[in-house]
């Protein structure tokens, strides 16, 4: 009888010397979660979580699923069900903004300059393209995964909206084709697919070689 | 040589005469005859030598106390399995079950302090993310033609709104 009630009574003590423990140190021991992403790609949410994981933390991609498993203290799980949470939603809208500018190295007095493209000149500069010509330019909207269209002058480009990456803060432009229209016939140029930091304006070079006296600048802005 | 008619007359309770309880042995309707005279005299007829057990009388006795042994064992064994729980046993068996109690839900707690997103759709947290430090990506990802040369112009003003990437492309046209 009195084994029996020494026992229970050890096992009571151990078991609150062991949640003493816990409640000392919370977040000490590893806990693993599976999270589902329902709207974006699980290889997208593992690059955007894999910085908030501790050393002894660790994830893995579950193909079947779409499902992340990941294993780390309770507060970096706190963490990556946050950045999850604001990552994984319905498709965002997004602006693109597209100039296509025809950039050609001239004598200095045949510089010219238009005024809507003040902005890139100096950096076109740099690469000795001082004479510019404003081809057309455009804004369209999109959500995530939605494609796009664009007339400018001579040339169009069919693209697809991307998945917008947090952890670069960037939205795919998927499959950006660019066509150039020649009386009625229609001949793709290049076919290319970026990541555009979302504000930040990327220039596009085109041309044959280094030596090439002309290029096809195509400058976009995405924006939310 | 003892006949029934021998044997009947000379019968009489009590006695030990060897011819008769041997006839006794031998005829069933003598036996009767005696038995309702002298009902002992069967055990008397029986007659012989001593019986000894199958493998000696110490083996018998041997067994017979192993019996006894095992029966009283046997009488202990169901007396405490009828016996009622003693309330110190029964003090010991609900400290051990409110001790796995108390444990499970302890445990149960401790793990429902992480939202549950087991297989589920991920809940919005009220917690605030650290702002992680962002990824740089390349700019063209993908370029459809293999000849191509692409290159990220390095950043001299250190001005990050303004990104240029040149492809050299043998296959563009002239007239770009």
């Amino acid at each position: 009888m009195k084994r029996f009630l020494t026992i229970a009574l050890a096992l009571l003590f151990v078991t609150a010397s062991a949640f003493a423990d816990d409640a000392a140190e919370p977040g000490k021991s590893l806990l693993v979660r599976t999270f589902q992403l329902k709207f974006k790609k699980a290889e997208n949410a593992a690059a955007l979580i894999k910085p908030l994981l501790s050393e002894e933390g660790s994830m893995s991609i579950r193909a079947t699923g779409n499902a992340l498993v990941v294993s780390d203290h309770a507060e970096n799980i706190k963490q990556v069900v946050a950045a999850l949470a604001d990552f994984d939603v319905e498709a965002q809208p997004f602006r693109l903004s597209v100039r296509l500018v025809s950039a050609g190295r001239a004598a200095q007095n045949e510089a010219r300059v238009p005024a809507e493209l003040r902005d890139v000149a100096p950096k076109l500069a740099l690469l000795r393209y001082n004479a510019l010509d404003s081809v057309g330019n455009a804004e369209v909207e999109g959500k995530e995964g939605e494609p796009g269209q664009i007339d400018l002058t001579n040339y169009r480009a069919d693209f697809k909206f991307g998945e917008y990456d947090p952890a670069s803060d960037s939205i795919n432009l998927v499959d950006f084709k660019l066509s150039q229209l020649a009386g009625d016939q229609l001949t793709q140029i290049m076919k290319t697919t970026l990541n555009l930091k979302l504000g930040q304006t990327v220039i596009i070079g085109a041309t044959k070689n280094a030596q090439s006296q002309r290029a096809l600048m195509i400058v976009f802005t995405a924006k939310r | 040589m003892m006949n029934c008619e021998i044997f009947r007359s000379t019968f009489h309770a009590d006695t030990e005469n060897a011819a008769l309880l041997a006839h006794l042995r031998t005829c069933d309707r003598c036996l009767d005859h005696a038995a309702s005279i002298d009902p002992d005299v069967m055990f008397r007829a029986l007659g012989g030598d001593d019986l000894v057990p199958p493998g000696g009388i110490e083996l018998f006795v041997d067994d017979v106390m192993r019996q006894v042994r095992v029966r009283d064992t046997e009488k202990k064994v169901t007396a405490i399995r009828h016996r009622p729980v003693s309330w110190t046993r029964r003090l010991a068996i609900a400290a051990t079950l409110a001790t796995a109690v108390t444990s499970a839900s302890l445990v149960y707690r401790h793990n429902s302090a992480i939202p549950s997103t087991m297989m589920t759709g991920i809940k919005r947290a009220a917690i605030a993310t650290h702002p992680a430090e962002l990824v740089t990506k390349p700019v063209v990802a993908t370029y459809e033609s293999e000849s191509a040369t692409i290159v990220e112009m390095p950043n001299e003003q250190n001005d990050d709104n303004v990104k240029i990437v040149m492809i050299f492309d043998e296959n563009l046209p002239a007239d770009l």
